[in-house]
C-alpha cells in the first residue's frame, strides 16, 4: 500500500484579514456621526448672592413678542435695525447692558437670532457688546419687582 | 544567439498590504469617533457665531413638544418628567465636575418658557458655561429671515 504524505503550507492564511478589516471599517463609518457640535456659548453669572444690579433705565431692553416681533426700549424694531440703535449708546458707555427678555410663548429660535445678532456687534458696528444678559423669569420676579 | 526563455507570470493581484491599509483606516476611525450621547431629533436654530462644543459636555435636549432629555456626556440621554428634574440632574453633574460645560439642544420652535426653566435650573446648580447648539446660518437662511415680518419666522 502506498501512503501519500500531505503537504502542509507553512504560511499564515491572511487572505481573509482584509475582509475582516473592511468589515470593521464599515462598522466605524456607519456609527461615526459628524454631529453638529457647535453653538453659541455664554457664561452664567458666577455668584447667585451678588448678581450685578442692572437698572432697567440704564440698559437697552429687547423684548421678544410671541409673534417674533421685537420691541426695543418700547419701540417696535426689525432685527437688522437693532445694532444701529444700540451703537450710539455703546459709544457713550461701552459697558451698557443689553437685556434680552423673550415672552414665555415666543419661540426659542427668535431669542437665539437676537443673541446671535448682538454677538456679531464687533463685526457689524465695530463695538463689542460686553454686557448681554438673558434674565430668567425667576430673576426678573426677584430683582425687578 | 540564445533566446532567453519566457518568464511565466502568475496572474495574482498583490493583496498582502490590503490589510495594513484597512487597519490604518480602522485606527483613524477609532481615534476620531465620538459616540453621540443624544439622538433627539430637533430643528436647531441657525446662527452665525458658533464655537466648538468641548467633548464630554453634558447634554440637555428639548423637543418642540417640550420633552426634556438629559445626559451627563458619558451615557445615552434619558428622559426626565419636567424642568424641575433638570435642577437635580445638573446639581449632580456640577458636584462631580464644577467646570463641566452644558449643551442646550433645543428645537427652534419650542416656547421660550421651557428653555427659561432649564437655564434657570442650570444657573441655580452653579453651572459655568452653556452652549446653545445651533446650525450654521447661511446667506439663504438669512434672507428668509429678513423676508418674514419682525425679522423672525412666524409660528
Amino acid at each position: 500500500m502506498k501512503f501519500e504524505r500531505e503537504t502542509v503550507s507553512d504560511e499564515i492564511p491572511t487572505s481573509s484579514m482584509a475582509d475582516i478589516a473592511f468589515l470593521l471599517i464599515i462598522y466605524f463609518m456607519v456609527t461615526t456621526t459628524f454631529a453638529a457640535t457647535r453653538g453659541l456659548d455664554f457664561a452664567l453669572p458666577k455668584n447667585e448672592q451678588n448678581p450685578p444690579v442692572v437698572e432697567k433705565e440704564d440698559s437697552v431692553l429687547i423684548e421678544i413678542r410671541p409673534s417674533g416681533q421685537l420691541i426695543v426700549d418700547r419701540k417696535p424694531m426689525q432685527l437688522s435695525q437693532v445694532l444701529d440703535y444700540i451703537k450710539p449708546k455703546l459709544e457713550r458707555n461701552p459697558m451698557k447692558p443689553v437685556i434680552i427678555k423673550p415672552d414665555p410663548d415666543a419661540p426659542y429660535g427668535d431669542m437665539v437670532d437676537v443673541f446671535d445678532e448682538l454677538r456679531q456687534a464687533d463685526k457689524k458696528i465695530g463695538i463689542e457688546i460686553k454686557n448681554i444678559s438673558i434674565p430668567t423669569e425667576r430673576e426678573i420676579e426677584k430683582f425687578w419687582y | 544567439m540564445r533566446i532567453r526563455s519566457r518568464s511565466t507570470q502568475n496572474p495574482v493581484i498583490p493583496t498582502a498590504s490590503m490589510a495594513d491599509i484597512a487597519f490604518l483606516l480602522i485606527i483613524f476611525f477609532m481615534v476620531t469617533i465620538s459616540f453621540q450621547v443624544d439622538k433627539t431629533q430637533v430643528v436647531l436654530p441657525k446662527t452665525t457665531v458658533r464655537s466648538e462644543v468641548p467633548k464630554k459636555s453634558a447634554y440637555i435636549s428639548i423637543t418642540e413638544q417640550g420633552q426634556i432629555r438629559v445626559s451627563s456626556g458619558e451615557e445615552i440621554s434619558v428622559p426626565v418628567p419636567g424642568p424641575e428634574d433638570v435642577l437635580s440632574f445638573a446639581t449632580g453633574v456640577v458636584a462631580q465636575d464644577p467646570e463641566k460645560p452644558f449643551v442646550l439642544k433645543a428645537d427652534r420652535q419650542v416656547p421660550y418658557r421651557y428653555v427659561d426653566k432649564v437655564i434657570d435650573a442650570l444657573e441655580q446648580s452653579k453651572a459655568r458655561v452653556i452652549y446653545l447648539l445651533s446650525d450654521q446660518k447661511t446667506v439663504n437662511s438669512k434672507t428668509e429671515l429678513e423676508q418674514s415680518t419682525g425679522g423672525s419666522p412666524q409660528q
